[in-house]
């Protein structure tokens, strides 16, 4: 219900952004505990995602385009996610933030599915991902 | 508005210096407190980023010790379980961290502040709880699952193990982080640490810079000033320091007509007199406070004389070096040397006047003492001046004293000293002479002031008298001009035109007392006055009835001094008073200890004498009364010898007259000295009360030789016992005077031919032989 009002509201945004300025939308996302707040779909073109660290621990962020699998590629400890066997996919990152920061991160999202993570130690495997649906706008 | 005061040099500056070490002095002690602050905060801080790094290494052991457990190993996760708990509460809450067995020490921490701190501390806490829930359900075969995850967490394994390492790793990471937050807030605090101490040290550098261009600005104000005080004074203000002169106000440079630039540093010296340059070289140096007096050539070549204060102020910031306050003093100087010729000259001759002569034989005479020369004055006098003045005018006289003059100078030394003491007397010093010298000089004026002058047109023949007294060795400057004026006057009864060398057979001028009531004075100090006693007898049964005390002076410069020689001298110039007392007082002292002793009898009188002077001028009862009372002397032992005129009636003699009623009233026995001499009015002498007559030495020492003497005698005695008198006889120096006297019926008789005046302890061994002799009788 929530996201369904967050939704329209970025949508609303998104809209009259489009009409005058075309170039960079924004895309709000939270981190807290070991979750990822996101929209589920937003329209392909340059976004700068903003992202806010709600705490209490540490996150990073990184966006990786149409991965192979369900689930990411592991690294052989089983809890961390390989960045490396996904770098050709890896469109942009953040590196760990502090509590309480909004960071930005502006990227050319064409249209596809993409997932979002934080990699710190445990975090992805303790549910800290998200997938985001880029449309044509 | 007014101008605020001028601040004085000294205090000026001070204030600036006292606050700029007053900011260094807060912002130093800021900036160390705040250091020593941090170090504190720091240490701590280590303390608690080591314990929460533990917590990674613990969260690892934890599963580590499950796996053991689970393998039928021996293990014990539940302490580090615990461990890890009470860690979490202590880094959350302060409080005891428990150590880890056999690896480090207990800690004591406090609460953490930081919210974000907290809220990872509080995270880590719930993954500590869920991983050691998730623990306790593997090792009990519990589904994992149904262990509680609190942390937020969605865990997408299944595996019990792989469950169990994943919240290890969340614990271990949130561990890290927690570490990570500590540090970056360390680093933080270090940056504000280095911002505040920056701060600090700016703000005190830009107070001590402001502080310090105002006490710069306010020293250059205060130099100006001083540069204009001393330029607009009219003193003549010289600084001299390192280097030479330093700086010269306006007034010098006017005076010497040149610039600044041509006087500082070694250019002064081109206008200091050669003979002052060591003068004032000492003072630059010295620096000390006196005044001293240099010449200095202005711009007209004349030499100015300047008297200046040295002033020391190279200390002073302002000023460094020796200040010379001079004023110009040459006419002053002028005048003083014009008046001190004149003070030292004869107008009329330009000789020297008496002034100076006294002053130069002062000097003959002290170097004389040292060197054992002999010193000469020749006293010169005109015969018949008198005469020139009264017949051709005193322009005259004026003219040929002034020919004198020159004639007298013609004939001694250069060196010699001629004088012109006033009227036509003059005198020479000759210094390191003789008689044979002198008396050369002496003829050799005389010849020439013999030769003839020619005085207003008309030729004159001038004679003079010449005397000379000459002195080797110490000797008083006045004495030997008047012994030259003996000699002169000796020259000139001898007749005219003469010199005569002094001769102690000359009379001696008889102010020679003058000097001596000084010596008396210092005699009275140094106790060079004695009393003596000389004992008067009865004539009729031979013992001693009193003693007349008498006063005597061994001067330890003249030797023995008469009393009718001080006695008059003592009473011009008041010292009789003093006098009179020390005798009051040694004879009442003296009788009363004869009393004491039972050496003299309850009759027995000691007579003093008490001159007219002392009588009018008051005081003698008063004086009697202290010395009996001083004594413990009955007033009837004391007899007081006065003369005759002291009982006339007139003038200030009543009142001594009334004093000495009041104390013969009291007792004291009162005697009429040198009876005969005086102007005794008889009838005066009925009406005063008189207990003795004493016989004038005069009359008893001629009874022999004298008929008339002796008719006298026989009356003064017949005349005292008609009057109920005691009559005693003085100066009886033969068998015939005493013979005499008995037969006119004198009571008592004094002489050399009982005994002369002798010291008090000698009269005393002699009444105290007389007594043994009278018991024995």
């Amino acid at each position: 219900m929530l996201a369904c009002a967050g939704l329209l509201a970025l949508a609303q945004w998104s809209g009259a952004g489009g009409s005058r300025q075309p170039s960079v939308r924004v895309v709000r996302i939270t981190e807290r505990d070991f979750h990822i707040g996101a929209p589920r779909r937003i329209a392909a073109g340059r976004v700068r995602l903003e992202v806010k660290n709600d705490g209490p621990d540490l996150h990073e962020l990184i966006v990786v385009r149409d991965p192979a699998g369900a689930r990411l590629p592991l690294r052989t400890d089983g809890l961390t996610v390989n960045e490396d066997a996904l770098a050709p996919e890896e469109v942009g990152s953040l590196e760990p933030g502090v509590p309480g920061s909004v960071r930005g991160l502006v990227l050319r999202l064409r249209p596809g599915r993409y997932e979002i993570f934080c990699n710190m130690a445990g975090h992805y495997m303790s549910g800290m991902h998200a997938v985001l649906l880029v449309g044509k706008p | 508005m007014r101008a605020p005061a001028f601040t004085p040099y000294s205090s000026r500056g001070r204030k600036p210096i006292v606050a700029i070490l007053v900011t260094f002095a807060l912002c130093s002690t800021a900036s160390i407190g705040l250091s020593i602050w941090q170090t504190a905060r720091t240490q701590h801080r280590a303390e608690v980023l080591r314990v929460a790094e533990r917590q990674q290494t613990l969260a690892s052991e934890y599963v580590q010790q499950v796996m053991l457990v689970r393998a039928g190993q021996q293990s014990d996760p539940d302490v580090t379980a615990t461990i890890l708990r009470l860690s979490t509460d202590a880094l959350l809450d302060g409080g005891a961290v428990p150590a880890v067995p056999g690896n480090d020490d207990e800690a004591e921490l406090a609460p953490a502040t930081d919210p974000v701190v907290r809220a990872q501390l509080i995270q880590e806490r719930r993954l500590v709880d869920d991983m050691t829930a998730t623990g306790a359900a593997y090792l009990a075969g519990r589904p994992v699952s149904s262990a509680p995850l609190t942390a937020g967490e969605h865990l997408a394994v299944s595996a019990p193990l792989t469950r169990l390492r994943l919240l290890s790793m969340l614990t271990a990471d949130a561990a890290l982080n927690t570490a990570r937050t500590i540090v970056a807030e360390s680093d933080s605090d270090v940056t504000n640490l280095i911002a505040m101490q920056a701060v600090l040290g700016a703000a005190g550098l830009l107070v001590s810079l402001t502080l310090a261009l105002a006490l710069v600005a306010a020293t250059r104000r205060q130099t100006a000033h001083f540069r204009s005080i001393v330029d607009s004074s009219t003193d003549l203000v010289i600084v001299l320091g390192d280097g030479g002169c330093r700086h010269v106000s306006r007034s010098v440079t006017a005076m010497l007509g040149v610039s600044e630039d041509a006087v500082v540093g070694d250019g002064i010296l081109r206008y200091l007199h050669p003979d002052d340059r060591a003068l004032v070289r000492s003072a630059q140096i010295s620096g000390r406070a006196e005044e001293i007096v240099f010449q200095l050539l202005n711009q007209h070549g004349e030499w100015r004389t300047l008297e200046a204060h040295v002033t020391d102020l190279r200390n002073d910031r302002a000023i460094r070096g020796v200040v010379l306050n001079a004023r110009d003093v040459t006419e002053r100087v002028r005048l003083q040397d014009e008046l001190v010729r004149q003070a030292y000259h004869d107008g009329l001759t330009g000789l020297a006047n008496r002034s100076l002569f006294r002053d130069r034989l002062e000097q003959a005479l002290a170097r004389s003492s040292r060197t054992g020369g002999t010193v000469a004055v020749l006293i010169l006098d005109l015969d018949g001046f008198k005469q020139v003045n009264d017949s051709l005018g005193h322009d005259a006289g004026d003219q040929l004293l002034r020919v004198v003059a020159d004639r007298v100078t013609e004939t001694v030394r250069a060196t010699d000293t001629v004088a012109r003491f006033g009227g036509d007397e003059f005198a020479v010093l000759l210094d390191q002479t003789d008689e044979a010298l002198a008396v050369s000089v002496a003829r050799r004026a005389l010849a020439r002031l013999a030769e003839p002058a020619v005085v207003a047109g008309r030729e004159l023949e001038v004679a003079a008298s010449i005397g000379i007294a000459l002195q080797s060795g110490e000797g008083a400057g006045d004495e030997l001009v008047r012994d030259a004026d003996v000699a002169m006057y000796a020259a000139k009864d001898a007749g005219r035109g003469r010199h005569e060398v002094f001769r102690s057979e000359m009379a001696r001028d008889p102010d020679e007392l003058l000097g001596l009531d000084n010596e008396l004075r210092y005699a009275l100090a140094r106790d060079e006055l004695t009393v003596h006693y000389q004992p008067e007898i009865s004539l009729s049964g031979g013992q001693i009835v009193g003693v007349e005390a008498l006063v005597r002076w061994t001067s330890p410069t003249r030797g023995p001094v008469g009393p009718d020689v001080f006695i008059p001298v003592a009473e011009a110039s008041g010292l009789i008073a003093a006098l009179g007392d020390l005798v009051l007082r040694e004879a009442c002292s003296v009788t009363a200890g004869w009393l004491r002793d039972g050496i003299v009898g309850p009759d027995f009188v000691t007579w003093v004498n008490v001159s007219h002077k002392q009588l009018t001028m008051g005081g003698v009862p008063d004086a009697v009364d202290r010395a009996l009372r001083s004594a413990g002397l009955p007033p009837r032992n004391l007899g007081l010898e006065v003369t005759e005129t002291a009982i006339m009636p007139g003038g200030a003699a009543d009142r001594a007259r009334a004093e000495l009623q009041q104390l013969h009233d009291a007792g004291v026995r009162i005697a009429i000295d040198d009876f005969g001499t005086g102007f005794s009015s008889l009838a005066h002498l009925r009406h005063f009360s008189v207990d003795m007559i004493k016989v004038d030495r005069s009359f008893v020492q001629g009874v022999e030789r004298d008929a008339k003497d002796t008719a006298i005698t026989a009356n003064v005695v017949a005349l005292a016992h008609a009057l109920g008198l005691v009559a005693v006889a003085e100066g009886i120096e033969t068998e015939g005077q005493l013979a005499h006297m008995r037969t006119v019926g004198c009571d008592v008789g004094q002489g050399y031919l009982f005994s002369r005046p002798v010291p008090a302890a000698e009269v005393t061994a002699f009444l105290a032989a007389a007594r043994e002799d009278a018991q024995a009788a």
